[in-house]
């Protein structure tokens, strides 16, 4: 792709104008060079005599005005001075010095300075620079996901790490601005004996495993609780007879003891309704270890939150609260099953088995459907419903069912009942057109009741296929339900409950059986001590919900039965402890099976075979323990824990034993691709491929296969949070009666379509322009419907590209996550906005803002925003940047704090470019974007993307290097997944 | 200090092999492993709020909060007991946490030392650090134990109104201990079997963090000119923990300071007298800080909802009702026993700022070298905002007194970042804190 003389092309002049602030902090050192001797003669003929004449006088050596001295500077530009050249540069740019006393610099003294530093400036940064190898540590999140892939322990012991900083670029793996303290060093050590803890077993002490099921249905416990439960405030309690809970003992192809769940209990705080009651009390029953319960807000729009029926208990989807306290509630989502129990293991990995089913539901009609007139052919009237009737239906479809009680009645708003069958409907009552249902030939008993009103009939009616409704009911029943499994602790604020693996969708509407794991450290879980006295303590949760995406009806999820089984295990001793503790012929040798053990676990862990020397010292740690005690597991803990907190692990080194560029080794490469794409070590397949020396050969099919396996979503997320700033929408606090939509389930959803949105674009190779302009958005039914885009998905919580026919829609740029995030929250804010695609997306940073800028002084209050920023603008100090800025902003205004397009307002979002360009508003800014500016944007997502990829700030002749070779992109319009292949190929990311 | 002058730690503690060494001894060994004179913290919290009466029962004498903003201010009754310490203490009139606001407020109590966003938790969480967590993890490494967890009931309590005020790094509910003679043996009585243990589990770790110096020194030779610098933190880093290793096992052989135990009432307990309770704890925290056991105390007086045995301490001491039912009370009789508790506090805490002052450091009372900070998760009833606060102590941190400073709406984050910044700890932010707190407080 390159050619290896393009690394001493030299970018000149032409470049002045333009000229980006590249990477932060202090270059790196750099050879004596041989600089262009035109500026070093310049600078004697022309700067330094400027330098003596107008700055001397204060910043010399001996008087040195706010610290800064000019004296010492030459010509030959030393990289340290640098900095300074650009300090000087800005202070004469803004007239901020000569200070006003002085004499000022004339108009072409100022010219003459400023070109001569832009040059050196140039020359200075493209200056060639030792490559000297490098080392990065791990971030956060590639030493959890390491650890994980290396030991297969799921628990996650990280979250006593401090957060990675974010570096200028605002990436978290950046080498220079990823510290180690010994806060973090004792962390390491802390979290690594965890892990092994949690991998190694004693083979010989078979596991307890906890597992239980409740089985739900009305009547369904022949030997219900006799004591009424009390679960505090905000707790609706199904019915005792109405759930069963049993505890069982598994299956398993090893021995093992069952741990069966405490029944008897001694409290002293307790509780009446929403009282505290204090004194001691006995309790004997699992029904105060395991209960079963709904939780949230009371009512629900259409139907019942949930129904116990024979068959199981219904639920309807979990409508998310509006979480604003004294408003809605603050317990989470509506219609919200869980079992609330005392025990679950600490540790270790989980099932929950759920068997569940379609409902055989059907649509609960709204008050705009028509009843049936009596004379509607074939219609079938029954008098008295509320007795048990049985009535033959002629043949199978969808039939409507009204039912009219007596006019004189109050009857509204009171329950209704409808029992067909084995079927169950219930609703308020509101009109006599009750509900669509397809009902099957042959004779049923059917029976209706209102609430102990006297009901004069009801009406059986079939509906053509033509019928409105009865389309509305064929979409009905095509719909799933979508089954999600949460797990957390019970407390009286704040929903704590975490999605464990991710929804599924229950198409049969015959039971089946649906697993769901996790680790159970990894969810929220009440901390208090054993023999707590509090009746509520310590208790926590299973959650089961249907799950809600967008508000339309869809059939209703009966729920059998949730089984619990933990610690779960396939084997004892389990893979994790297997993979430790290897097959080998020399078991009975200790000293060559501990060896055995140590080499196979370092070359995982360094990712490259571990030296002899490394082995070697590695073993003596096992040598003294084992001598010591005689615990040959115990002592090959203590040698692994050294393994994982030394730097082998826990950075990522590139050796390099010259100046000069080198190419990668094999296994250095391996790791540098891997936790590029996967934010992970590699996997045996590249391991191997590095180990044969064919992986720089294999490149290309190797990162391909790296972009087609799920992991590569490992890349996604972080990528797209880092580069678009995505941590601005958790932060953000939006105003939550403005914008009522964005609840926290929505915001999660829009915070994961930009990952999704790349994803389709490298996986399609589709075009850059895709980011800043697309007829295609990537959506699932959540954020369709935030949205409002006109064809509603059936995709679920599965993103899916899809057609969205509205202008104001389409890449990045348009994505609510971005533009809610770059608000106040109630406001759209063109300054985050513009400076965020100034940075992003055209890779125009600006300068920070000075220090010390004062407010603005008026009354603003009268003004237009577009006004007070005109105002802002032409103050002195603020003028430079915020040209560079504001313009960018004024096209977003189109977009409210929530980052949808606002439809009921005008907004005035023309704008002047800084290139002189006019738009009239997000079309044309958009379209400027995707075709005058492609170059650019393709650039910025490179640059953005190399940056990431290399872990380090990029140097000028670096970016400079982007710039040139992506043209080669161009004729194909820079296609994604080739500009990721771009990047790997590139002498910035396989030389050291 | 150059290094060559520095004794090599490992040669002393072998030298020296469970002889006695001398404190002193250690501040030739660096100065991250001791420090010369202790910089302590102790938050005490009482739950419900305080005495605030309603206007029209005319009983405004009985207002916590002095009706006098500045240094001119007079102690209301309920805080008339703390007048002798007035200038080593401030009342903080206006703080609050913002999300307090927001979230149910019997929370108030766990989100006091933190707050945190309990109405919208951050997935997978509960809480977040709290202050005394944050100071301990900077502090223990100079003591004996990193923090004391007190509270009047034992363990947790039930989440959404805990019995601790404590939250661990990663947001956990602390356990607090409540027993006193409890707390005394495990401070001041450490049984020799588990000092033995603890002895090991340090040498054990010391020597896998020589191993992997060792495994880390090797692999920075092999480096040909790779950057350097970050293999240089690793090592200073390392080195450090293990520094700070061998400073925790050195206080096992390290003497407890002699000190007068013969005040204690060690069968106080939580169902006897509350006044003997409340003042056999604080002499146990007087104590604490005056051996330098600990440097961060959380002392949860009272708990919300009517949670808890101090629920009944207004009844034992004679007034009218429960504790919870108080803080609910709107008639002026009410208010008023409210009030008479809050007094009750006020007479507790004043005998514990005066052993405080009994202690002696070398350039000061104890208590002019401890922050202490006392206060409620609501005004009045269910009430998150000007949070009734009290500081006191820290003269020779930078802490002036002697003032009712008050400023509507100010963070009580503010006030923690510059807790922490006397404490030495600089760190940018706390929570959701916007900067630090009024200089006219904090020098």
């Amino acid at each position: 792709m390159f050619t290896s003389n393009e690394k001493l092309i030299r970018f000149f002049v032409v470049m002045i104008l333009t000229l980006p602030a590249v990477s932060s902090g202090e270059e790196p050192t750099s050879k004596p060079a041989a600089i262009d001797a035109s500026l070093n003669q310049e600078f004697s003929e022309q700067i330094r005599p400027l330098l003596t004449k107008h700055c001397a006088d204060c910043h010399n050596e001996e008087l040195m005005t706010s610290g800064i001295r000019v004296d010492h500077l030459t010509g030959e530009l030393p990289d340290k001075q640098l900095r300074l050249w650009m300090g000087i540069r800005k202070q004469i740019e803004s007239d901020a010095m000569p200070p006003e006393e002085e004499a000022p610099l004339s108009p072409e003294e100022k010219e003459t300075l400023i070109g001569w530093i832009d040059r050196a400036e140039i020359a200075v940064r493209s200056r060639e620079r030792d490559k000297n190898g490098s080392v990065r540590r791990l971030t956060v999140a590639q030493y959890r996901n390491s650890l994980r892939d290396l030991l297969g322990v799921e628990d996650d012991f990280t979250d006593i790490l401090p957060p990675d900083a974010v570096s200028k670029d605002g990436f978290l793996n950046n080498a220079e601005s990823m510290l180690l303290s010994p806060v973090l060093l004792e962390a390491y050590f802390e979290i690594a004996e965890k892990m092994l803890d949690a991998g190694i077993v004693d083979e010989a002490t078979p596991p307890a495993i906890q597992n239980f099921r409740m089985d739900l249905g009305q009547g369904i416990n022949p030997e219900p609780c006799p004591d009424d439960l009390i679960l505090g405030a905000n707790s609706h309690l199904l019915k005792n007879p109405d759930f069963m809970v049993t505890q069982l003992t598994p299956e398993k192809s090893f021995p093992f003891e069952p741990r069966f769940m405490t029944t008897q209990y001694r409290f002293i705080e307790g509780y009446q309704g929403n009282d505290t009651v204090r004194g001691w009390r006995e309790y004997d029953s699992i029904y105060h270890a395991v209960f079963a319960c709904m939780r949230g807000a009371e009512g629900y729009p259409k139907g019942n939150a949930y129904q116990s029926v024979p068959q199981g208990l219904l639920l309807r989807p979990a409508i998310p609260s509006t979480e604003i306290f004294q408003v809605g509630s603050t317990y989470g989502p509506k219609a919200n099953f869980k079992m609330s129990l005392r025990e679950l293991p600490e540790n270790g990995d989980f099932r929950v088995k759920v068997t569940a089913a379609k409902y055989n539901d059907g649509l609960l009609l709204e008050r705009r459907v028509a009843e049936k007139g009596n004379d509607a052919p074939g219609a079938i009237v029954i008098t008295k419903p509320e007795e048990t009737q049985a009535i033959t239906i002629p043949e199978a479809g969808i039939y409507q069912i009204d039912i009219h009680p007596t006019p004189e009645e109050n009857k509204n708003q009171k329950p209704c009942d409808l029992v067909i069958g084995d079927r169950f409907f219930s609703n308020k009552w509101e009109q006599p057109a009750f509900i669509v249902v397809r009902l099957a030939e042959g004779e049923i008993p059917i029976r209706a009741t209102l609430h102990g009103i006297p009901l004069e009939r009801m009406q059986i009616t079939r509906l053509s296929d033509s019928e409105e409704a009865a389309q509305e009911f064929v979409r009905f029943e095509k719909r799933d339900p979508i089954l999600g499994v949460y797990l957390g602790l019970r407390r009286d604020c704040g929903s704590t409950l975490a999605q464990v693996e991710k929804p599924v969708s229950v198409s049969s509407t015959e039971l089946q059986t649906f697993e769901f794991r996790g680790a159970i450290r990894n969810y929220p879980r009440p901390e208090v001590e054993k023999n707590n006295v509090n009746y509520l303590a310590g208790i926590k949760e299973i959650g089961v919900r249907s799950e809600y995406t967008d508000g339309r009806d869809r059939p209703q999820l009966l729920l059998r039965s949730v089984e619990f089984e933990g610690p779960y295990y396939e084997a004892w001793p389990p893979v994790t402890h297997q993979q430790i503790f290897i097959l080998s012929e020399h078991k009975d040798e200790p000293a060559t099976y501990a060896r055995e053990i140590i080499s196979n676990f370092a070359n995982r862990a360094y990712r490259r075979p571990a030296t002899e020397d490394e082995i070697e010292s590695t073993l003596q740690i096992w040598k003294a323990a084992y001598s010591e005690t005689g615990d040959f597991n115990g002592a090959i803990k203590q040698s692994l824990l050294v393994v994982l907190t030394s730097p082998q692990f826990l950075f990522l080194i590139e050796n390099s034993t010259t100046p000069a560029a080198e190419p990668l080794g094999e296994f250095e490469l391996a790791s540098k691709l891997s936790y590029f794409l996967w934010n992970s070590a590699p996997d045996a397949q590249t391991q191997h491929l590095a180990a044969t020396h064919q992986l720089r050969q294999q490149l290309d099919q190797e990162i391909d296969r790296m972009i087609a396996d799920s992991r590569f979503e490992d890349f996604l997320h972080p990528f797209a949070s880092q580069w678009l700033s995505l941590d601005k929408l958790d932060v953000v606090e939006t105003d939550r009666e403005m914008y009522p939509r964005l609840t926290r389930d929505v915001k999660a959803q829009l915070r994961a379509e930009p990952a999704a949105l790349l994803k389709h674009l490298f996986r399609e190779n589709l075009p850059v322009a895709n980011l800043v302009r697309s007829d295609l958005v990537v959506a699932n039914e959540v954020t369709a419907d935030y949205y409002g885009l006109d064809t509603p998905l059936e995709s679920g919580f599965d993103f899916e590209p899809v057609p969205h026919h509205q202008s104001h829609l389409g890449g990045v740029i348009s994505q609510a996550s971005v533009l809610a995030g770059l608000s106040n929250g109630k406001e759209s804010n063109p300054i985050k906005r513009g400076a965020w695609l100034a940075r992003k997306i055209v890779a125009e940073p600006p300068d920070d803002p000075p220090p010390n800028v004062p407010a603005l002084d008026e009354d603003l209050t009268q003004l237009t925003l577009r006004e007070r920023l005109e105002l802002h603008r032409n103050q002195k100090g603020c003028v430079q940047c915020h040209t560079g800025i504001d313009p960018w902003g004024f096209p977003f205004e189109e977009y409210d704090a929530g980052g949808l397009f606002k439809r009921k307002q005008e907004v005035d979002s023309k704008s002047d470019l800084p290139d002189g360009t006019h738009v009239a508003g997000m079309l044309e800014f958009k379209d400027y974007l995707a075709e005058e500016r492609q170059d650019q944007v393709a650039f910025s997502f490179l640059k953005h993307l190399m940056t990431y990829a290399v872990g380090r700030t990029l140097t000028y002749n670096e970016i400079e290097f982007i710039r040139q070779h992506a043209l080669e992109l161009k004729p194909q319009g820079y296609p994604m997944k080739k500009m990721l292949h771009f990047v790997v190929q590139s002498p910035i990311f396989l030389e050291k | 200090m150059p290094d060559s002058l520095k004794l090599n730690r490992r040669s002393v503690l072998k030298g020296l092999a469970g002889a006695t060494l001398a404190l002193p001894v250690l501040e030739a060994m660096g100065s991250e492993v001791s420090q010369q004179v202790p910089r302590r913290f102790c938050a005490l919290y009482t739950a419900n709020g305080m005495s605030l009466p309603k206007e029209e029962h005319g009983i405004d004498d009985w207002h916590w909060f002095p009706e006098e903003v500045g240094s001119e201010f007079q102690f209301n009754k309920s805080t008339e007991p703390l007048s002798p310490f007035r200038q080593q203490l401030s009342f903080l009139g206006g703080l609050h946490h913002p999300n307090g606001t927001k979230a149910d407020p019997h929370t108030c109590s766990d989100m006091w030392l933190t707050g945190a966003p309990l109405h919208n938790p951050k997935p997978g969480t509960y809480n977040t650090v709290a202050l005394d967590q944050l100071i301990a993890l900077h502090t223990k490494q100079y003591c004996r134990q990193p923090s004391l967890v007190l509270s009047i009931d034992a363990g947790t309590g039930f989440l959404s109104r805990t019995g601790t005020i404590s939250y661990s790094l990663d947001g956990k509910p602390v356990p607090a201990e409540n027993s006193p003679r409890r707390i005394f043996d495990r401070l001041f009585r450490g049984d020799t079997s588990s000092l033995e243990q603890e002895r090991e589990t340090l040498r054990k770790r010391i020597k896998l963090v020589d191993a992997v110096l060792e495994n880390a020194r090797r692999l920075n030779k092999e480096l040909g000119k790779s950057d350097r610098e970050k293999m240089d933190q690793y090592l200073t880093s390392l080195n450090e923990v293990e520094s700070r290793l061998i400073a925790s096992e050195k206080w096992i052989d390290i003497p407890i300071k002699q000190q007068d135990y013969s005040h204690l009432n060690l069968d106080a307990t939580s169902d006897g007298e509350p006044a003997d309770y409340y003042r056999t704890m604080f002499d146990l925290i007087a104590l604490a800080f005056d051996a330098d056991i600990t440097r961060s105390v959380a002392f949860m007086l009272n708990r919300e909802d009517g949670m808890g045995i101090s629920d009944t301490f207004p009844i034992k001491l004679g007034l009218s009702s429960t504790h919870h039912y108080l803080s609910h009370a709107g008639d002026k009789e009410g208010q008023l026993n409210f009030a008479k508790y809050d007094r009750f506090l006020s007479e507790q805490i004043a005998h514990f700022f005066h052993r405080l002052n009994e202690y002696q450091d070398v350039n000061g009372s104890v208590l002019d070298n401890s922050i202490v900070l006392f206060g409620s998760g609501a005004s009045t009833t269910h009430n998150p905002r000007n949070l009734p606060t009290l500081l006191a102590g820290g003269a020779n941190m930078g802490v002036k007194h002697g003032t009712h400073w008050r400023k509507d709406d100010t963070r009580l984050s503010n006030l923690y970042l510059s807790i922490l910044h006397a404490m030495g700890i600089e760190v940018d932010s706390f929570s959701d804190s916007t900067g630090t707190f009024d200089q006219s407080v904090f020098a």
